[in-house]
This record gives structure tokens, C-alpha cells and sequence, in this order.
């Protein structure tokens, strides 16, 4: 469904990506792992259009997308779903939904998007009127996948869902994104919390100082010796 | 006495009307775009010599509402073209804040001496939006203060109505409040930078032609429309439309009292005295964020 050749990235004059290539068929989700700073984050960003200077190629249900603006891609139905939420404080969980409903192509499907993520997060439903710089790190967290899914898209870039949640909340993010991959989406997702995740992933990549050191099943990388150290966590 | 220090408060509030409907808009563009425009007193100027271009030179049949109308695509269109052509080359580079600064200072001098050029330096008035008064007892107020105060503050409702129901209005208010979200949901910042530039020519643009009935329309008639626009947005805080409308009325009627009791000369004085004590205190103006 997605593909990566050679794909390099930069920010101003730091080579971030080196010559990545990767791919998620549809309907998989993908892992990628690798310790901090090492660009997990840069390739999906790189991926849905939030970064400058790229180059390589990236291809999406057989279409080259390199360099296509973040509004196009999200009419293509490409979401980044970011690791710091980047909600819209003063607004309201409902306003900040809508709002992930911008696109066209998100537009004409508002209202059943917006049934499905309240079923999906019963809590937002409660609390459609509230301001979402006062919600709990968790309810934010949840609002910004929400979000992510109210755009319709069919292939989701997940960055570090559980970045400082407790552990039960992990376990509920770890539920929903399980959930909306049943529901058919096509998930690519960073994360840190080893254990908990690799159940849900069909593959992993490891990815190291900007390239990819492993490709393989869950169970491959937990024979791997040398991943221990990323599989024990940091 | 008392019926004095009426008119002077009926003063004020029209002219502080006007001035929240720019500040407004100034505070509009620096809130989502953190663009500063040097320009915007000229804009003022624009839309006074447009109305006086049609209404007296081409002698316009309909009146102020066809003006209006045709007045609020133009200087739209205006202020879009001109975030298109201008500044939106210069976000890409580094250090842009400033760029845009001097390049908005360049053109307010450009379009300045293009009035003078065309227009000749002589000022030149408008005919009020409707004559006659309507008198209360020993009360008479200008039925052309009640247009200009009901027009500016519909204009007011008019936009924060938009901001608040509509899908544009969203994604301003989402640009505003974090780029970076607005980027990832797939909103056209760049699209959204422009339009805020138009809406905010129309506020100021409409607000030349209210206050040029009553102070006429001349080639540099905007450098004091830009520095009181500049001391409301400063006064209300930089980015707050909440601070901006209640800064524009309590200099509005400053103003009206200053320049009755000391006389106008006084009147820039003390807007400067109020605002520095102002930010001396809180420099984040009155109400620091976006609002």
C-alpha cells in the first residue's frame, strides 16, 4: 500500500534518513522501532509531507507522492498522528473533531466518522463542549488519534501513542489502535513500549542513526541478539 | 454640560467603534500569521479613495450600499493578491518577522505617493452615509454617527460569527492557535494566511470609508490610523481579538475626552501614556492570548 525507496531527509544540514526503504501492505500494521533520535519520527513525518527537504521515492497505492503537500496527502487519505498531539487548545473536542474532518475528502463522511469515533472514545462523546487544553494527558491523546480518524484516512501514521501514559492507558491505546486496524485501517506506527505492542504487529523494522537494521516478524526480532537491547527498552 | 460631555461620549463610542473594527483586523493578521503590516494605515486610505472615487468622481448611482458592496470584493481580493504576491514569497526565509515589516513599510510609502500622484495631495470628503439627527429630548445624535457606530460594530458581529460557525472561520482560529496542528489535519495555512489578509483589508478598508465622512481622505490620512490601530493592538494584547475591541473603545472614548478637555494635540500623548503605563505593568497588554 505504501512504499519507501532510498528515501533521504533532511532537516537544514543534519541527514536525518539514510537510503530508508520500507513498506506496509494494506490492512497491516507496521512497527518501527529504534532508540530515540534516531528518526523514527523524521520517516513518518518525512512520509506525510511535514518535512522539507526530502528525497528518494515514496509510492501509495502505486502513486509517486514524494514531496505532495501534507493537504494533498491528507486527501489521499495519509494522516500523521502526532507523538505530541498538537491539538487546538482553545478549542472545543468537538471543534478540534471537525477540524480533523477538514479536507475533501474527509468532508462527505463527517457525519459517520464522527458516529465511529464516538463509539470508538465514548468518553470524547461526553465531553464534545469541553476545552481541550484542559483535558487529562490521556483524554488528549485519545482526542488526537480521534482526530487523526475523523480525516478519513485509510493509512495511519501513528508516532509514540504512549508516550507518557500510565500503564493501563497504554494498554487502552494499544485497544483502540487494535480496534481501528480491524476496522480495516492500515496502521505504521513508532513506538517505545516494546512488550505491549509487538502482539499487534504483523512486522517489524528496526531503524538505527537514520537506516533500517532489521525487517521481520515479531517473533524474528525477539531471537535477534543484538535487538535485545532495543526489545528491553531504553 | 452634561449634554456635552454627551457628544463627546457619542464620539467616542463611534470612533472607538471603527477603531475595534481595525484593531481587529490588525490583530487578526499578527494573531494567525505573526506578519506585522506596515501597510495598513494606507489600506485605511484605500478604501476612502475608492468610496470617494465613486461617489463623487464617477458620481455612482445607489449611493454608500453600492460602494459597500463593491468596496468589501475589492479590498478582499486586494489584500489576498497582496499576501500572495508580498509576503507570502518572504515566510520561507529566515528572520521573514522582519522582511515583512520593511517590505509592508515599502509598500505603505508606495501606495501613499500613488494617491498623491493620482489623487493630488488636497484632501478630499465624502458626503455622510445619511443626513439629519435624531433628537431625544435636548439630546441630538448624527444619525450619520449611528450608521458609522451600527455598521462598524455589524462588522465586528459579522466576523466573529464567521470565526466562531463556519469552516473558514475554524481554520483560522486553528492556524491561530497551533500551526503546526493545522498543518497536520491538512488545513492550507498558506491559503488561510491570504484570506486573513483580505478579511483584514476589508476591516480596515470599510473603516476608512466610515471615518472619512468625518475626517476626510488625504494621501498620508493613514500613518495615524496604523499607529492608533498599532497602540490598540498593543494596549489589548498582541493577538487578542477580546483585547483588541475592549482596548479600541477605552481609547476611543480617551481620545473623545483628551482632545475635549486639553485639545486634540494632547490626544496621541495620552493614547502613548496609557500604553506604556499599560505595558510597563503588563506587557502582555490586557489580555495577553489569542481570545
Amino acid at each position: 500500500m505504501l512504499k519507501t525507496t532510498d528515501l533521504n531527509a533532511y532537516y537544514d544540514q543534519f541527514h536525518v534518513l539514510h537510503q530508508v526503504s520500507c513498506e506496509v501492505h494494506e490492512g497491516e500494521v507496521v512497527l518501527m522501532l529504534g532508540p530515540n533520535g534516531h528518526g523514527k519520527s523524521t520517516l513518518l513525518k518525512s512520509i506525510c509531507g511535514l518535512v522539507h527537504k526530502v528525497d528518494g521515492a515514496i509510492v501509495y497505492k502505486g502513486e509517486a507522492i514524494t514531496r505532495l503537500s501534507t493537504e494533498k496527502l491528507v486527501n489521499r487519505g495519509i494522516i500523521y498522528i502526532a507523538e505530541n498531539r498538537e491539538l487546538f487548545g482553545e478549542m472545543t473536542v468537538l471543534e478540534n473533531l471537525k477540524l480533523g474532518a477538514y479536507s475533501r475528502n474527509a468532508r462527505k463522511a463527517e457525519k459517520k466518522n464522527l458516529a465511529r469515533v464516538f463509539e470508538l472514545f465514548p468518553r470524547l462523546a461526553t465531553r464534545k463542549k469541553q476545552l481541550a487544553s484542559t483535558m487529562s494527558g490521556g483524554e488528549a491523546r485519545m482526542l488526537a488519534i480521534a482526530r487523526g480518524l475523523m480525516s478519513n484516512a485509510d493509512f495511519l501514521c501513528i508516532d509514540e501513542p504512549s508516550l507518557g501514559l500510565q500503564p493501563n492507558l497504554r494498554i487502552e491505546v494499544f485497544n483502540i489502535i487494535r480496534e481501528i486496524n480491524r476496522q480495516g485501517k492500515t496502521i505504521l506506527l513508532v513506538e517505545q513500549n516494546i512488550p505491549q505492542i509487538a502482539e499487534l504487529a504483523g512486522r517489524i523494522y528496526v531503524l538505527e542513526e537514520g537506516c533500517i537494521t532489521f525487517e521481520g516478524t515479531p517473533e524474528a526480532a525477539a531471537r535477534e541478539e543484538r535487538l535485545k537491547e532495543i526489545f528491553l527498552g531504553m | 454640560m452634561i449634554l456635552e460631555y454627551l457628544d463627546v461620549f457619542i464620539s467616542g463610542l463611534t470612533n472607538g467603534s471603527v477603531y475595534a473594527l481595525m484593531a481587529v483586523g490588525l490583530t487578526l493578521v499578527y494573531g494567525v500569521s505573526k506578519a506585522f503590516n506596515f501597510a495598513y494605515g494606507s489600506f485605511y486610505s484605500l478604501g476612502g479613495y475608492f468610496a470617494w472615487v465613486l461617489m463623487v468622481l464617477v458620481g455612482l448611482w445607489g449611493g454608500y450600499i453600492v460602494v459597500f458592496a463593491l468596496a468589501v470584493p475589492f479590498l478582499m481580493g486586494f489584500g489576498f493578491v497582496t499576501e500572495k504576491l508580498i509576503i507570502a514569497p518572504l515566510r520561507k526565509r529566515s528572520d521573514w518577522e522582519v522582511k515583512v515589516m520593511m517590505i509592508t513599510l515599502g509598500l505603505a510609502l508606495f501606495m501613499d505617493n500613488g494617491f498623491q500622484v493620482l489623487f493630488g495631495p488636497r484632501m478630499k470628503s465624502l458626503p455622510p452615509l445619511m443626513e439629519g439627527a435624531v433628537s431625544l429630548g435636548d439630546i441630538y445624535i448624527a444619525n450619520q454617527d449611528i450608521m458609522i457606530f451600527v455598521l462598524s460594530v455589524s462588522g465586528i458581529l459579522a466576523f466573529r460569527w464567521v470565526l466562531n460557525n463556519t469552516r473558514i472561520g475554524m481554520a483560522v482560529r486553528a492556524v491561530a492557535q497551533n500551526p503546526a496542528g493545522a498543518k497536520i489535519v491538512g488545513i492550507p495555512k498558506n491559503r488561510i494566511f491570504a484570506a486573513t489578509f483580505g478579511i483584514s483589508t476589508v476591516m480596515v478598508g470599510v473603516g476608512g470609508i466610515l471615518l472619512a465622512q468625518k475626517y476626510f481622505v488625504s494621501p498620508m490620512g493613514g500613518w495615524d490610523i496604523l499607529v492608533k490601530s498599532w497602540v490598540i493592538t498593543a494596549f489589548g494584547g498582541m493577538g487578542s481579538i477580546r483585547g483588541g475591541l475592549l482596548a479600541a473603545f477605552i481609547l476611543g472614548m480617551l481620545e473623545a475626552f483628551v482632545g475635549y478637555w486639553f485639545g486634540l494635540s494632547w490626544v496621541l500623548f495620552a493614547l502613548f501614556a496609557v500604553l506604556l503605563t499599560t505595558l510597563a505593568i503588563r506587557p502582555q497588554g490586557l489580555m495577553g492570548k489569542w481570545g
